[in-house]
């Protein structure tokens, strides 16, 4: 039988799995813009610049794990 | 949207401006919720509990680094983490009072303190407060007197909010604890709505046990909460298990019977750390939400017939108004009767009055921005407007 070291990624995508606590991590800095400026959701542009922000790692995220998980 | 069979995905903090008095300072931080994600399964942090196997002995996360810091903040010796104020209440009464025991709560204290003492077998001996709904020392130098005349000794122990949960007044625990002290009396400072909202320091109050609410006023889930000690208080309330049984003849090392050995476990415990840095911080500028509630309260004042029945100016943000005069004059004829005041705040998107009241009511600004604040001044304005009720200009 082969061992593996399964932190070094070996037998899983170590890499995956930190993607989807990323891509948590951001919905959830998302989530607080929402909270931040209910009830009306009108973003300034100090908010606006940071939501950009935040998709554009969110999407980055997303794709790195589609790629680790396909695999 | 669903979050899980039969559960509704709670979108109150998103979706609405949340007044709600008892949860405006208990919503999470970014990093809380991040950090529940990682810690949700039931045992997590105990990964690596390692000898001595006690929750605030844990290193990896740092827990005991947390407890530490946490009494140092408050400006006290020693620190436990508990699922809730409460639990702290009932561990305290637990370990000082005995059945027939007088103990000494206020005409404003929390239920929860009351039962405390009930389970413990003591009777509650309330200081009244005073026409201004403030607990003065004087009030408490009386009440001892009388509760020494009628029970032959004096209160074993004297349960004192900073602010009361019903009027959110502050009450001036430094000058009601140096009168207990002169009886030889522990005083518990409850900080329910302190700790984690504005500075507190237990050493320059001068009392034994602070305590907190975690999910109330740290930023963090239920049931969470912390009870902080004097070193010399912290030998009474946690002192280890004696017992032995008397077949395995095994014994439980350094568990706390007060704490039940240990205390919050996974999510809670985490929660309150990743907010920790967060409720040191906004501490420092509760000037500002005192200013945001100032908007709020201006706005109401406007509303011909509108009373704060709260001391004023405030000095928290726990407010309570009479609107008898104002919102409940329209009550009778409108076709949903008292229920129309928090639907029509509802459809401007404000959250937490209670759906009925129209009379007395409270709420909770704390952790608005000033824009909303603003919008929830201009939405009061304009449910008073609506339906016909004069507003000064």
């Amino acid at each position: 039988m082969e061992y593996y070291n399964i932190l070094s990624g070996d037998i899983l995508s170590k890499r995956a799995v930190d993607m989807v606590f990323q891509a948590t991590y951001t919905l959830t800095d998302i989530r607080m813009i929402l909270r931040e400026t209910a009830p009306l959701h009108k973003l300034d542009e100090k908010q606006k610049a940071e939501a950009v922000r935040l998709l554009e790692n969110l999407e980055r995220q997303v794709g790195s794990l589609k790629q680790e998980i396909l695999k | 949207m669903k979050c899980a069979n039969g559960i509704d995905a709670r979108q109150v903090n998103e979706l609405f401006i949340n007044v709600d008095p008892i949860q405006a300072g208990g919503r999470l931080t970014a990093d809380a919720i991040k950090a529940i994600i990682a810690y949700g399964d039931g045992y997590s942090v105990c990964d690596n509990c390692r000898k001595p196997n006690r929750l605030d002995c844990i290193t990896k996360p740092p827990i005991a680094e947390f407890h530490k810091e946490v009494a140092a903040w408050l400006g006290m010796d020693d620190a436990r983490m508990m699922p809730g104020a409460r639990r702290a209440f009932q561990a305290v009464a637990h370990t000082y009072v005995n059945k027939g025991d007088p103990v000494l709560l206020t005409s404003l204290s929390h239920y929860t303190e009351f039962l405390a003492v009930e389970e413990a077998g003591g009777v509650a001996c309330e200081i009244p407060a005073d026409a201004n709904h403030i607990v003065t020392p004087e009030a408490t130098a009386a009440k001892i007197d009388e509760v020494k005349k009628k029970y032959g000794k004096a209160p074993v122990l004297a349960f004192i909010d900073h602010v009361d949960y019903q009027y959110g007044n502050l009450h001036d625990v430094k000058a009601i604890a140096k009168v207990a002290h002169e009886h030889d009396i522990p005083v518990l400072y409850n900080g329910a709505y302190t700790v984690g909202i504005m500075p507190v320091d237990g050493k320059s109050s001068a009392v034994d046990f602070v305590v907190g609410s975690g999910h109330k006023s740290m930023a963090s889930p239920a049931p969470s909460g912390v009870l902080a000690v004097t070193a010399e208080r912290a030998k009474e309330v946690f002192r280890t298990t004696q017992i032995e049984g008397d077949v395995t003849k095994r014994r439980f090392g350094v568990k706390e019977p007060e704490m039940m050995g240990c205390t919050l476990m996974g999510a809670t415990i985490v929660g309150m750390m990743a907010s920790f840095p967060h409720v040191k911080e906004r501490v420092k500028h509760f000037d500002r939400e005192l200013e945001n509630n100032k908007i709020v309260l201006e706005a109401l004042l406007s509303i011909d017939g509108t009373k704060i029945l709260s001391e004023y100016p405030r000095k928290h943000t726990l407010t309570r108004v009479d609107t008898t005069a104002s919102f409940d004059t329209v009550a009778e004829s409108h076709k949903k009767k008292g229920f129309y005041f928090a639907s029509a705040l509802n459809d401007k998107g404000i959250f937490g009055i209670i759906p009925g009241a129209t009379r007395v009511w409270k709420f909770n600004t704390y952790g608005a921005t000033q824009a909303q604040a603003r919008y929830l001044a201009e939405a009061f304005v304009a449910v008073a407007q609506e339906n016909g009720l004069r507003v000064k200009s």
